[in-house]
């Protein structure tokens, strides 16, 4: 009878947390007890740079899959933003007439206002021309690739200020580079927006049930047009901070991150049907994707297997998740 | 008498605005596709020869036997994310099979290639089915599930092919390919024709087809009217891949070639092909008809701006203004 309701509890508890804490703390140890090169300050510092560029990317297209939607542009976005800003960058410098944090503030103003500018493209496609967000965001990567490539007629621009790739790329405050802490700070400010303000209301109301957030009251273009551009600065700013990291501004970066932005949404819990998603485990997703990849490094597993590997954890992750909501839902009914 | 006179026009008016509406529907991606092509020859008389027409229907015969494929995954409203590796797969495993018999016994290079082309169809086969049975019993989304299955043929193919392109296969087959006429057809354009007749029979004509529209237009409904839902879901994307599978040999026979790299943007392209002709995202609608205006358009368009030499990055540009304007320009037909 006890032993029943500890079993009893023990589930519930489970079912509350879900599986991905104890996954990545699971992940964590036996990492840790394996292979002792995982514990290494290099090697920690590395896993959380790559998961802050992930958690970066993910937050922006956690938001457009809760409303509903789909973003397979932000890859491309931040291969834009990386040209955009590396161009404006090197432009303004090049006469030396400018001090130095000027032409970074244009820099940034001009990737993440790239990002900005394709997500409300997104954003307003999709609302107003009523076009299904996977062909308007697969046209719009396809456009945004496209730019990124004429501008910078294919080859990496180099010419970025000195202290942009100094502070932004390799500079460590108490040991950790700058991407964590943005990463951080933008997860954090997500998580105050999605459950502590209206606008956070609106978003699940409107990818829940986009017909009674609309009876409801809600102003769904607006809403849906502000995710989208989130969205795409997000991207944008992502892009700024790996080209400060590569030190170039380079039109074939961020390939893989549309792909694993929408991962590691997924392995964190987000319903591609919308409406459902939380900001606190698309970060433990875009760890444990992370994670994996380190392990099988350091494990020196051939690159060409990792990908095999991840697609097994990808389908699997979900698998588990569907089913453990399968037995809470026939539990509670 | 006049009421029913009355009545009777009035259902006559209506039901002409409606096949107007439909007939100017039907008509508006030919239109376009045709206004295109006027666009191109008069900007380069080159375009209307019969050489170069002949090109884009042999080159479009790829992509359109790949949208009718993921046609079949878009109707049951899933995608099929994998396509593209999936070809890369086939492709590579395909021709190691070839060349590896063909070294084995040289005198019998037809038998090679028949035994290579059958082992490409049963993996397509066998992904489709993997893809289907995560999809229909483990309730995965179809996003995931092919996303998952792309990783996993991605890694095949550079594995098996340690990332370089199989050569060593018997000439027979591209010379058969590439040099062979059917009536006067080329091979490539009447293998496309051969699978969108037996698609569209499919479709049209079998209980599974008709079948697969009722899953993709309300799932719920099929299931209370007793039809196996999750054996449906799985037949479509076995039909799905097994379709990618055979254009995958298609592709392989016109380079001669297992290449590792082969697939990378025919995903998408075969998803903007299917959906520019007329296929719905929503699922439960598309014909055979939709994927070849749509693989036509998409190829008359890339070699229409290579023959008045658009820059290639420039391409991807107008490809992705074209896209959304195309998928636009159906939803107001829709409407």
């Amino acid at each position: 009878m006890t032993s029943n309701g500890i079993w009893h509890k023990a589930l519930n508890a489970l079912g509350r947390v879900g599986l991905l804490p104890l996954l990545v703390l699971f992940a964590l140890i036996l990492l840790s007890l394996v292979e002792p090169r995982f514990l290494r300050q290099a090697n920690l510092i590395n896993v959380l740079r790559g998961t802050g560029f992930l958690v970066l990317i993910a937050c922006g297209q956690m938001l457009v899959l809760i409303v509903g939607g789909f973003d397979l542009s932000v890859g491309a976005v931040v291969a834009l933003s990386s040209v955009v800003s590396a161009l404006t960058m090197a432009g303004l410098g090049a006469d030396g007439a400018m001090s130095v944090w000027t032409i970074i503030a244009f820099g940034f103003a001009a990737g993440i206002g790239a990002g900005l500018v394709v997500g409300l493209l997104n954003g307003l496609c999709v609302t107003y021309l009523k076009v299904s967000p996977f062909m308007v965001t697969l046209g719009t990567m396809s456009i945004a690739a496209g730019v990124a490539l004429y501008i910078s007629a294919g080859a990496p621009v180099y010419g970025l200020p000195e202290e942009f790739t100094r502070i932004f790329g390799r500079y460590r405050f108490a040991d950790l580079p700058i991407i964590v802490y943005t990463a951080a700070a933008a997860a954090a400010v997500l998580w105050l927006m999605m459950n502590k303000t209206v606008f956070g209301l609106y978003v699940y109301a409107i990818g829940g049930d986009p017909a009674a957030a609309r009876n409801s009251g809600v102003s769904a273009s607006a809403v849906l047009i502000s995710c989208y551009a989130i969205c795409g600065m997000l991207a944008g700013l992502t892009g700024l901070l790996l080209t400060a990291r590569i030190g170039s501004g380079e039109a074939t970066l961020g390939s893989t991150l549309m792909l694993e932005s929408i991962a590691a949404s997924v392995i964190g819990g987000v319903s591609l049907r919308g409406g459902v998603g939380r900001v606190e485990n698309v970060v433990l997703g875009a760890l444990i994707l992370v994670l994996v990849t380190n392990a099988m490094n350091l494990m020196r597993v051939d690159s060409k297997i990792q990908t095999i590997v991840i697609g097994i954890v990808l389908i699997l992750a979900v698998a588990v998740d569907a089913w453990r909501q399968r037995i809470r839902g026939r539990r509670a009914a | 008498m006049m009421r029913e006179l009355i009545l009777n026009t009035q259902l006559s008016q209506r039901f002409n605005r409606e096949t107007l509406a439909r007939t100017v529907g039907a008509c508006i991606m030919p239109l376009i596709i045709l206004g295109l092509s006027v666009v191109f020859g008069v900007l380069e008389p080159r375009f209307f020869t019969g050489q170069n027409l002949g090109n884009i229907l042999v080159q479009s015969s790829f992509l359109i036997v790949l949208a009718v494929g993921q046609m079949f995954s878009l109707i049951v409203r899933g995608f099929d994310l994998s396509v593209g590796q999936l070809i890369s797969m086939v492709s590579v495993a395909s021709a190691l099979v070839m060349a590896h018999l063909a070294s084995t016994m040289p005198e019998a290079p037809f038998l090679a290639v028949a035994v290579g082309l059958g082992a490409g169809l049963a993996i397509g086969v066998a992904a489709g089915l993997i893809n289907g049975l995560n999809i229909a019993v483990l309730e995965v989304h179809p996003f995931v599930a092919t996303l998952g299955m792309l990783g996993i043929c991605q890694g095949i193919a550079s594995t098996i092919s340690g990332g370089f392109p199989v050569f060593d296969v018997p000439d027979v087959l591209a010379r058969a390919f590439l040099h062979n006429r059917i009536f006067g057809i080329p091979l490539p354009v009447a293998t496309a024709i051969l699978v969108c007749v037996v698609a569209a029979f499919v479709l049209n004509r079998t209980v599974f087809g008709r079948m697969l529209y009722l899953v993709g237009s309300n799932p719920r409904a099929s299931v209370t009217a007793g039809i196996p839902a999750k054996r449906v879901l799985v037949g479509a994307f076995v039909t799905c891949s097994l379709i990618t599978a055979i254009a995958a040999l298609m592709l392989t026979a016109r380079t001669g070639s297992g290449e590792p790299l082969m697939g990378g943007g025919l995903m998408l392209q075969s998803i903007a092909a299917a959906v520019i002709g007329g296929v719905s995202l929503r699922g439960g609608e598309g014909r055979v008809l939709h994927c070849v205006i749509g693989g036509i358009f998409i190829t008359m368009l890339s070699n229409g701006m290579n023959m008045v030499r658009v820059e290639g990055y420039f391409q991807m540009i107008v490809l992705g203004v074209v896209v959304i304007t195309g998928v636009f320009l159906d939803r107001l037909r829709k409407r």
